[in-house]
């Protein structure tokens, strides 16, 4: 295929000593909506840290609009146009929000968009211009996830990358929270979501990849992978019988 | 003792303290910034200090350059000293996930900095004396000495200085970030070497400030550096880490409260005293002073 945005090949990744990530390939087209799922442990987030630049692939490659990413630095990939939300959304809590968003574009490439893209945001998420001059950390979870996911538009990217977005939220604003991902896909964002929520993330998604100890157990479209008896069973069903999130 | 106790004394007193405290706090604020990104105790700073009063010294007596005018010299020099010095020294070990090579490196830089003073200064005390160093000011009957005053003001514009830098500037508000999240900054597109090397700069230019105010108010020798960053190690502590303002708060308490100890008991009970107001606060605020509580959202 021709459009994809991002591809990542035959990836080993280590996590200290231990091996986190074997072998794994995927393909993110542009426009779409990836999913990669799994249970705890399973190298979702040791991938995107990888992409993003946090960690080192051991081996393989990851191609991003057909230039490599695997020796470059955190802060030349987000240059690149691949924005990270960490797992927690690592805010700087006692920055602003205003402060977090300008922050948010950096990169050389964004600078000269700041005034643009800090509109796009507060259009987004109008509570950020309300609250624009209180710290990060004292908005609420939900307000936080939000400044997060618009901070890291702020870098313009062409691929978003979204570690556990509904992590902690209230019912509500999960609802709403995969809404904006949709409205952010709409809006031509191509983007690559982690997620506990697989029932949310598969329904969403248009493509997804089930990770299972560091390989890659399945992929397929999302709403096939929703209908797969096997995912129903060892995903889907044993979240509902348990009423606390898994952390 | 107490038959001489006069309310003029007792401000006096306070009055001293403070001018003196403000150069423990700026000392304190660059070992703020530095502990922020690079998450060391930059134990040198105190020695910096003396080194950077040393060449405002070689400045006034080699040029007669007057030390305040020495000033447009020192403070870009030590910029560059500590861009330099975080570039030579310290630009690999802060990559390591170990910080302890580089407070090693902090250490190994201070004593060789201690030892090369000694070298081409001696261990003599050395001081400068200028047509004001004597100079005292006497509103409402408190002595006001003129150096003291200048350290004074040098302090407090050097303190608004780094804050509005920090707060107002892109690079400035990079730092601030990376001092809460480093993985976070560079995420953001921030560049830790960028950061460090600003922060370091910043913290050896502060040196650079206090280094002037010392040489003009006090002799000096090349190992009383050490002595100087354990009482901004306290400043820091008093004041909590991360916050200006706090940190130059911090030095003016700690210079009152040394200010009263000596008078009071003596300059033995003064330093005893300051250490243990060090640990107590270690023990029962850590977090400073000037926090009202850790808030976690």
């Amino acid at each position: 295929m021709e459009n994809h945005l991002l591809e990542v090949k035959g990836v080993d990744v280590l996590y200290g000593d231990v091996q986190a990530v074997w072998d794994i390939s995927i393909d993110v087209d542009e426009g779409a909506i990836v999913a990669l799922v799994g249970a705890n442990g399973a190298g979702k987030t040791t991938l995107l840290k990888t992409i993003s630049g946090i960690l080192r692939a051991k081996r393989g490659e990851i191609l991003f609009l057909g230039k490599s990413l695997t020796k470059i630095r955190p802060q030349e990939v987000v240059d690149a146009g691949v924005s990270h939300v960490p797992e927690g959304r690592r805010l700087f809590s006692k920055l602003t929000v205003f402060e977090n968003l300008r922050l948010g574009a950096y990169p050389p490439r964004a600078r000269p968009l700041f005034a643009q893209s800090l509109e796009r945001a507060y259009g987004l998420f109008p509570v950020l211009r309300e609250r624009k001059n209180q710290t990060a950390g004292s908005l609420s979870g939900g307000e936080q996830q939000m400044l997060a996911i618009g901070r890291a538009l702020m870098a313009r990217p062409h691929l978003l990358m979204l570690d556990e977005p509904s992590l902690g939220l209230s019912p509500l604003f999960v609802r709403a929270m995969f809404e904006l991902i949709g409205t952010l896909n709409e809006q031509k964002v191509t983007i690559l979501l982690v997620e506990q929520n697989i029932h949310q993330a598969l329904k969403i998604a248009h493509w997804a990849y089930v990770l299972k100890t560091g390989r890659i157990a399945m992929s397929g479209r999302g709403d096939e992978l929703l209908a797969n008896a096997e995912i129903q069973n060892a995903y889907i069903g044993r979240r509902r019988s348990k009423s606390l999130p898994v952390l | 003792m107490l038959e001489y106790l006069s309310f003029g004394l007792i401000v006096q007193l306070l009055v001293n303290g403070i001018l003196f405290g403000t150069m423990y706090g700026i000392a304190a604020i660059g070992l703020s910034l530095i502990f922020g990104t690079m998450r060391i105790i930059f134990i040198a700073q105190g020695t910096m200090i003396i080194f950077l009063a040393y060449v405002c010294y070689w400045l006034f007596r080699l040029l007669g350059i007057d030390p305040y005018l020495s000033l447009i010299l020192v403070v870009p020099l030590s910029l560059l000293l500590g861009t330099g010095f975080y570039q030579t020294l310290f630009k690999e070990a802060a990559a390591l996930e170990d910080k302890n090579i580089s407070l090693l490196i902090a250490i190994g830089l201070m004593f060789f900095m201690e030892n090369f003073m000694t070298v081409i200064w001696t261990g003599n005390p050395r001081s400068i004396l200028t047509t004001y160093t004597s100079l005292v000011f006497r509103p409402l009957g408190i002595d006001l000495t003129f150096t003291r005053l200048i350290a004074l003001l040098m302090a407090i514009l050097s303190t608004v200085g780094v804050i509005l830098f920090l707060k107002k500037t892109l690079i400035g508000m990079a730092v601030r970030a990376a001092s809460e999240d480093m993985v976070s900054a560079t995420l953001m597109g921030i560049d830790p070497h960028r950061v460090n090397a600003v922060a370091f700069a910043i913290g050896i230019g502060l040196a650079g400030v206090a280094g002037v105010s010392l040489a003009t108010i006090y002799p000096f020798d090349p190992f009383y550096g050490f002595i100087f960053v354990l009482k901004a190690l306290i400043s820091l502590a008093l004041g909590g880490i991360g916050n200006v303002l706090g940190a130059l708060l911090g030095g003016i308490i700690l210079g009152l409260l040394e200010s009263l100890a000596s008078f009071f008991l003596s300059g033995g009970w003064s330093d005893a005293i300051s250490y243990a107001v060090f640990l107590l606060v270690l023990m029962f605020k850590p977090e400073g002073l000037f926090v009202r509580s850790v808030q976690k959202a």
